[in-house]
């Protein structure tokens, strides 16, 4: 295997460099040829934008090759594909050839730095993989827009949550990324779903399932968030995390007590489903990707609500969560950035957004789109997200995060686990 | 180290000794065979000079000059808002200057052994010459390369493959480890450049923070006991098993046979996957095992703790190690029954028939007879399935992607109890883009399979055991 491995590294590099080797000087290197009027701002003035269009239209001859990566869901690759059409049609001068990838987001990240400069022109990925993606500069800065501008037409908290370093990176596409509760109203009581305590206490009582995925840092954020701990990112990708206080202390002592309920589960997503169609789980956090699954399951008593409350040091304290947020990114690499970003501007214009929400139920993050949308998930979203906060945490956080998650699960919680799993988040990152 | 000394001797010989055709072929190297009226064979030779100069200076130079930093100019773009084009620097690429400098030393490494070895031929040929020996025509080199050179025939195109597919990429590979090649210095974007030691010192340290060390030793000796344990236990069940489908008493031995190999041709991916599926914390297994009441037994005897509330097959170690090895044992027995059964058809029977006559049971015949057979035949390949159980990935990665460490120590350096020394290393790369350290770790499993190969090769094939059962 490691053979195998290293091998298919090697072919992939050598690949690369027979094409790049050789094709790095005939990089788009300038383009003088429509450099006569050079003006300085522009961006948000429609005339110079046109102007800019028209510049590449003229500048384009031969087809244009984009390649796009979305989700693998069937409602995903047909709404993208609609959409690719009528952008298509736009430029009824221009010759597109734009060939559709099925790559499921979570992979997103992990299949575009496989091989920076083989990959999709323009993707859409989550907003936690911003960072990484950035870091490895992989995507290309929004220096421009040409048909909308984001900062009127989207939510500020999307753009600013693709932004990094104060750079624009991000198209925004959807701002439903977010985790809530959902919960079957025909079973539980708006009381119920309250608080974690009487939601366990209903749950044990029906001789039924709620739970939450605390171990995966994801989720477990939300806990200590919530009792008023601290997680912060440094400007060297380290971290800040106060876990280990006494107020963290209490939490992962009180989550413990709500996890050792028997009605309390940590599912990952597939065990989520199976135990969800056996009609066990009442209760659960999750987000608007399950939102078919917890409707067909629960039928009329369908409900969604934000977090409930959690006792720390005998206060009633709100869980928090991480909201979350779709992009469409344009590879640093892309063949065509023009044409790229233009393509991936237009996914992500008003109509299309409003498309997206209709084919795959995801929250737009475009006002007037999101003013058209509404659907007891989004509501939930809603009531949560002012308890939400924009993920930005190191990649050294997620392991032992997980592995804090496991230790609260098996209820070994301790002053010296919280001492180790922050000694683990923060450690040190090497330049 | 006389062989050194006498390769370079004969060639300063000849350069003193050599004529005036001799010393231009220092230069110009296929000079030496036009004053012999080897026209073709000059030709040939001063084309290959002048191809593997200009390559070297041309295509190579640029990496090589630049390997000692492995690049200093980082990518810069500029997009133009009016012209929507982008304007990209003259960037350097870490990763193609690592691999191009590698290949550029060994081209000149190999122009070089080219270099020294011509002057000798045309000095040979000159002596030829002189003693008025027939020197081949062109004609006659190309048919000696049909009949006395045809070794030379043979090998060139395995030997560049060789090249190729092993030695670059393990010198790569090497190299990588002495830098820091990580999520933070990607290539083509960011550049990465030389560390020295220091990955190795990190692998070999523990600290709080620093846990490479205690997670290489854990799961070091968890990749050992694996590979043994894995290896024996489908090695013996197979034999076993061979033994009892051959049989004189088996009945429907083809119908047993073919049951076993079904299990061979479903894709690993498929079974193992299904398996991680149904042995999981709330999978059919565990859900039977509670309602038939197992899993109230293990708590009983004290396996569980009243607490738990399901059997942890595949999430807590102990349980995952066992778990592991159930199902390898599963997997593997019909491959080993495979090589098995072959091997019990081939025992010499007139062994068998005097230890019968002799008085021997079954039982000894099996402990004496067949065992220490199968034993010899199968020696070097237990030790290649040894090696490559430490590299089995599948199993492990397959069965336990779904494992979450409570060890916050491993958890630390992203490595967990069930982890080989193959999974963590391809968990390194794949999430966490950590190269440097993935290649460190890399290097020590070769150096564990090399070392261990070496001994038990040389204990099993050397002296004089060879003949034993001729």
């Amino acid at each position: 295997m490691k053979r195998k491995l290293v091998s298919a590294l090697l072919v992939s590099t050598m690949a690369v460099t027979a094409f790049v080797g050789c094709g790095s000087a005939a990089e788009e290197t300038t383009s003088d040829s429509a450099q006569t009027e050079a003006t300085d701002d522009g961006a948000s003035d429609t005339a110079s934008s046109e102007d800019a269009v028209a510049n590449l239209i003229a500048a384009t001859d031969g087809t244009v090759n984009i390649d796009l990566w979305c989700s693998e869901t069937e409602a995903y690759q047909k709404v993208m594909k609609e959409l690719c059409d009528k952008f298509e049609a736009e430029y009824p001068d221009v010759d597109f050839n734009i060939t559709l990838g099925a790559v499921s987001e979570a992979d997103m990240k992990d299949r575009v730095l496989e091989d920076v400069e083989a990959a999709a022109d323009v993707f859409v990925f989550p907003d936690d993989q911003l960072e990484a993606l950035v870091k490895a500069g992989a995507l290309n800065e929004v220096a421009a827009q040409y048909t909308y501008d984001m900062n009127e037409t989207d939510t500020p908290a999307t753009v600013d949550a693709g932004k990094y370093d104060g750079k624009q990176y991000g198209y925004p596409f959807t701002a439903s990324n977010g985790y809530f509760l959902y919960y079957d109203k025909n079973q539980l009581s708006d009381e119920d779903v309250a608080s974690w305590e009487a939601l366990t206490a209903k749950a044990e009582e029906l001789g039924k399932e709620v739970g939450c995925e605390v171990a995966n840092g994801w989720y477990l954020y939300g806990w200590f968030q919530g009792a008023g701990c601290e997680l912060t990112e440094n400007e060297d990708q380290s971290n800040n995390c106060d876990w280990n206080s006494e107020t963290g202390l209490a939490a992962a002592e009180s989550l413990q007590s709500i996890a050792s309920s028997k009605a309390f589960k940590s599912y990952g997503n597939d065990d989520l489903l199976a135990n969800l169609n056996d009609g066990k789980v009442v209760a659960y956090v999750s987000g608007t990707w399950n939102v078919n699954a917890f409707s067909d399951a629960y039928g009329d008593g369908y409900a969604a609500t934000k977090l409930p409350t959690f006792k720390v040091n005998g206060e009633d304290k709100q869980v928090a969560s991480y909201s979350g947020y779709k992009f469409i990114g344009v590879n640093a690499y892309a063949e065509n950035t023009g044409w790229s970003m233009l393509l991936a501007e237009y996914l992500s214009n008003a109509q299309s957004q409003e498309a997206v929400y209709e084919a795959t139920g995801e929250g737009p993050s475009n006002t007037e789109a999101l003013s058209k949308a509404s659907s007891p998930a989004l509501d939930a979203l809603a009531a949560q997200s002012e308890f939400a906060q924009l993920q930005r945490v190191g990649g050294n956080y997620w392991s032992p995060a997980e592995s804090l998650g496991k230790n609260i699960l098996d209820g070994k919680v301790s002053q010296s686990v919280l001492d180790d799993a922050v000694a683990g988040i923060t450690q040190p990152v090497e330049d | 180290m006389n062989k050194i000394k006498n390769y370079f001797s004969s060639f300063a010989q000849a350069i003193a000794k050599g004529d005036i055709w001799v010393k231009l072929s220092l230069i110009i190297m296929g000079a030496g065979y036009f004053g012999r009226k080897q026209i073709a064979r000059g030709i040939l030779m001063t084309l290959l000079e002048v191809g593997v100069l200009t390559s070297i200076f041309k295509v190579f130079m640029p990496y090589l000059s630049k390997l000692n930093t492995l690049g200093t100019v980082q990518r810069e773009e500029v997009f133009d808002i009016l012209t929507m084009k982008k304007t990209v620097n003259d960037y350097d690429n870490s990763l193609l200057i690592l691999l191009y400098g590698i290949i550029a030393i060994l081209v000149i490494i190999a122009f070089i052994a080219l270099y020294i070895g011509n002057i000798k031929a045309v000095y040979r040929v000159q002596k030829m010459k002189e003693e008025g020996e027939h020197i081949n025509t062109f004609m006659d080199d190309i048919t000696s390369f049909k009949n006395e050179r045809f070794h030379i025939t043979l090998l060139t195109l395995p030997s560049i493959g060789v090249l190729l597919i092993n030695i670059i990429p393990i010198l790569f590979m090497v190299c990588i480890a002495f830098t820091n090649y990580d999520e933070n210095h990607q290539p083509p974007t960011y550049l990465f450049t030389w560390v020295g030691i220091k990955n190795f010192v990190n692998l070999f340290t523990t600290s709080q923070t620093i846990t490479f060390g205690y997670a290489f030793v854990r799961v070091l000796i968890w990749t050992l006991i694996w590979a043994v344990v894995a290896t024996a236990t489908t090695f013996l069940g197979g034999i076993l098993l061979a033994q009892f489908i051959n049989h004189e008493d088996t009945r429907f031995k083809g119908m047993w046979r073919t049951l076993f190999v079904i299990t061979i041709g479903i894709p690993q991916f498929v079974t193992l996957l299904l398996i991680s599926k149904m042995l999981g914390d709330n999978g059919i297994v565990n859900t039977f095992c509670s309602n038939i009441g197992i899993t109230d037994f293990f708590k009983t005897i004290g396996l569980l703790n009243p607490g738990d509330a399901f059997i942890p097959f595949l999430s807590k170690p102990g349980w995952v190690h066992a778990t592991i090895i159930l199902v390898n044992i599963w997997i593997g027995i019909p491959y080993q029954m495979l090589v098995a059964t072959g091997i019990l058809m081939n025992i010499p029977s007139d062994q068998i028939e005097s230890a019968k006559i002799d008085g021997a049971n079954k039982f000894q015949i099996f402990w004496k007879i067949t065992m220490p057979y199968v034993m010899f035949i199968t020696g070097p390949s237990l030790i290649q399935s040894v090696i490559g159980n430490i590299n089995n990935f599948n199993v492990i990665y397959l069965l336990t992607s779904n494992y979450k460490t409570a060890n916050m120590a491993m958890a630390n350096s992203h490595a967990n109890e069930a982890d080989l020394l193959i999974t963590w290393l391809f968990r390194l790369t794949n999430e966490y883009s950590n190269f440097k350290m993935a290649s460190v770790i890399g290097i020590v499993t070769f150096v564990i399979c090399a070392g261990l190969s070496l001994l038990t090769f040389s204990r099993m094939i050397g002296g004089d055991k060879e003949g034993v059962y001729r």
